[in-house]
């Protein structure tokens, strides 16, 4: 027996009653575009960020006071912690010897730069560096030059800005050379950053970066100036081996004793990534169950509806029947009826979620993050088709089962 | 000629509430290939029962139906659905097509429950509708007929199968007295072209056109005569 004739049977029911299965169709479409959607955009989202998370570089790691993300309520542990001090800092760096490609920095956020009557948004990052910043970290600068060890060991008043920057105090001219200033101190533009782009909205070209020295004596309160110390090992192979002498060396300079927990952080970027991703993960699990909630209900109007229809048609079942449909054909042509309105909702909810997952990507992308590549959810949308057949078989069945179950003779006299 | 139906001593019994419904009672008959019959009888006397009985749609109480050898009585709801397929043509009082299907899709609905495939389908569809005079209107829907047309749709979905009886229930009883006579001529051309069938009636008129009157009384046999006045013998 051909399923295309009970296909065919299904799409013209559907079409007999076209805002009955127009809702009970939305319903699933509701749920599958939820899935979808988010799945389109978690799965961008953590596939451009793991190309693009934090300054670090490849095969470099990321020592801090706290972690750069925090989830849940630990944050007092945190806070209780000592600081990284610039002395242990450069203890630290003295002391390794897997790798001398280690360098110290700061980062304060918030910080309105002038040039002249121009100035720029209060949310400007000041990041005090030294000299192996742009050797360890995934950074560079387009033009000027980096500052060197005098800069940093003398405190120059120089600094390299990010484009943002550029855009905002001296559209169209030329900055190097200009002056800028920051918080009543002069500094004169050596470098440029190479522009980066955004993550998640936030722009990665809105920063300044000065001498850490400058840093640490303008910007910051003394007793209360924890750095962050990067890292970078000599290879991929190496990393492993330069973590384990940092955290061995760290913990020899904090004092801990060898039963107490670091209390510093240590990320890698691949630690860094992964937690991004889990976060992505646990909005795209949300999702996900919000979506099956959703098709769990579309399924329960779906046997509503098949109900409704059984009812109604009740002579035309007759009619099958007496023409010699034996009951494994009104099964199946009912079971097709609700997996196709199932089929057809989700096909709405697919094209739905990649559509708004696409544009929202797009949309994004344009706005800060240029290397973004959207990355189509393709698993979501197999595991949409299977469970959208799946709701319609199991939520079709009953209402399958009572059709066929119809005596012939009731059916036809059935006003 | 060979003996289609075999019916001995039938009866059946409905349960309504605490009383037993005697719809019929110790019914016997045989109906021979090619025979064209009536059955008649006021309504309560148990022709629709007999009706859904000899239509395999139902299973007597008690006693043997014997459908071409077979023993219908203990058959399975599946079974009696292929027998109905292959042996059965129905006609209806009111129709019975699908709303939504053209003409020629009502007339393959049958064989595509026998599992013939689509090509096949469509020709023996279309040479029933020919058979029926409706070869120009394949592509319409029931509601872009009359009632005769709609009536011989239907008769042309009964002949698709080339069933080995055709049985009409009330067939004119929707229909105006000419379109209803046109519909019985169409019966009689049927049965002269060597079809058996069988005609549910309550109206004297339209069962004197078949060549043999069952009456039935009280779920009983009350005559079963040759019709001496029917004029066209096949």
């Amino acid at each position: 027996m051909n399923i295309l004739e009970s296909i065919l049977i299904s799409v013209d029911a559907v079409r007999a009653h076209k805002l009955r299965s127009g809702l009970t169709l939305l319903s699933v479409g509701i749920g599958v575009f939820a899935i979808i959607a988010s799945s389109g955009i978690t799965g961008t989202l953590s596939k451009t960020l793991s190309t693009q998370l934090a300054d670090l570089g490849e095969h470099s790691f990321l020592i801090q006071r706290t972690p750069s993300m925090q989830f849940g309520g630990s944050w007092r542990k945190y806070m209780r912690r000592k600081n990284i001090t610039p002395d242990i800092a450069n203890e630290l760096r003295n002391r390794m010897t897997t790798t001398n490609l280690i360098t110290v920095s700061n980062t304060a956020p918030g910080y309105i730069i002038k040039a002249g009557l121009e100035s720029t948004n209060p949310d400007v990052s000041l990041i005090g560096i030294d000299e192996l910043y742009f050797d360890v970290n995934a950074a560079a600068i387009s033009a000027g030059r980096i500052f060197n060890e005098q800069d940093v060991v003398l405190g120059s008043r120089i600094a390299i800005v990010g484009v943002d920057i550029v855009n905002a105090l001296f559209p169209g001219g030329q900055p190097l050379g200009r002056r800028i200033t920051i918080k009543n101190q002069e500094f004169t533009v050596v470098g440029i950053l190479e522009k980066k782009g955004g993550i998640l909205g936030q722009s990665q070209d809105n920063r300044v970066l000065i001498p850490l020295s400058v840093f640490v004596t303008y910007y910051t309160w003394r007793w209360d100036t924890s750095v962050d110390i990067s890292v970078k090992a000599i290879s991929r192979d190496a990393l492993e081996s330069s973590v384990d002498e940092a955290i061995g060396y760290m913990r020899t300079l904090r004092g801990l004793k060898p039963w107490e927990e670091n209390d510093f952080e240590l990320d890698t970027n691949d630690a860094l990534t992964s937690q991004f991703s889990n976060l992505g993960y646990a909005i795209a699990a949300v999702a996900w169950i919000s979506g099956l909630g959703a098709l769990l209900a579309a399924g329960i109007g779906i046997m509503n509806m098949m109900l409704v229809t059984v009812k109604e048609r009740t002579r035309e079942i007759g009619v099958r029947k007496a023409l010699g449909a034996r009951k494994r054909w009104i099964v199946r042509q009912f079971l097709i009826e609700s997996i196709t309105i199932c089929q057809l909702g989700g096909l709405t909810g697919v094209i739905g979620g990649l559509a708004v997952s696409y544009f929202a990507a797009m949309i994004v992308r344009s706005e800060s993050m240029p290397a973004m590549t959207f990355t189509w959810p393709w698993e979501a949308v197999v595991f949409s088709v299977v469970a959208c057949t799946a709701i319609g078989i199991g939520f079709g069945l009953y209402p399958a089962w009572r059709a066929a179950q119809l005596d012939p003779i009731e059916a036809l006299r059935y006003e | 000629m060979a003996e289609i139906i075999d019916i001995r001593h039938i009866a059946k019994i409905y349960e309504m509430g605490d009383e037993d419904v005697h719809a019929l009672e110790d019914v016997t008959l045989t109906i021979k290939q090619n025979e064209y019959i009536a059955v008649m009888g006021p309504s309560g006397s148990g022709k629709s029962t007999l009706m859904n009985m000899l239509g395999c749609l139902d299973t007597p109480t008690s006693g043997t139906y014997l459908f071409k050898g077979e023993n219908v009585s203990e058959m399975s709801d599946d079974d009696l659905a292929e027998i109905r397929n292959r042996e059965i043509g129905f006609v209806f009082q009111t129709f019975n097509l699908l709303p939504r299907a053209t003409s020629l899709h009502n007339v393959e609905l049958p064989l595509v429950y026998s599992g013939i495939r689509s090509k096949e389908r469509i020709a023996r569809a279309e040479e029933a509708l020919r058979q029926v005079g409706l070869s120009d209107r394949m592509d319409h829907k029931p509601n872009e007929l009359s009632g005769g047309q709609r009536q011989r749709v239907a008769i042309a979905r009964a002949l698709v199968t080339h069933p080995s009886i055709i049985l009409a229930d009330e067939p004119t009883g929707n229909l105006d007295t000419k379109t209803g006579q046109d519909i019985m001529a169409l019966f009689m051309d049927l049965w002269h072209a060597g079809n058996t069938v069988i005609l549910v009636t309550h109206e004297e008129e339209v069962a004197q056109h078949a060549n043999r009157i069952v009456r039935l009384r009280d779920g009983r046999i009350e005559s079963d005569t040759v019709n001496e006045f029917t004029n066209s013998v096949p």
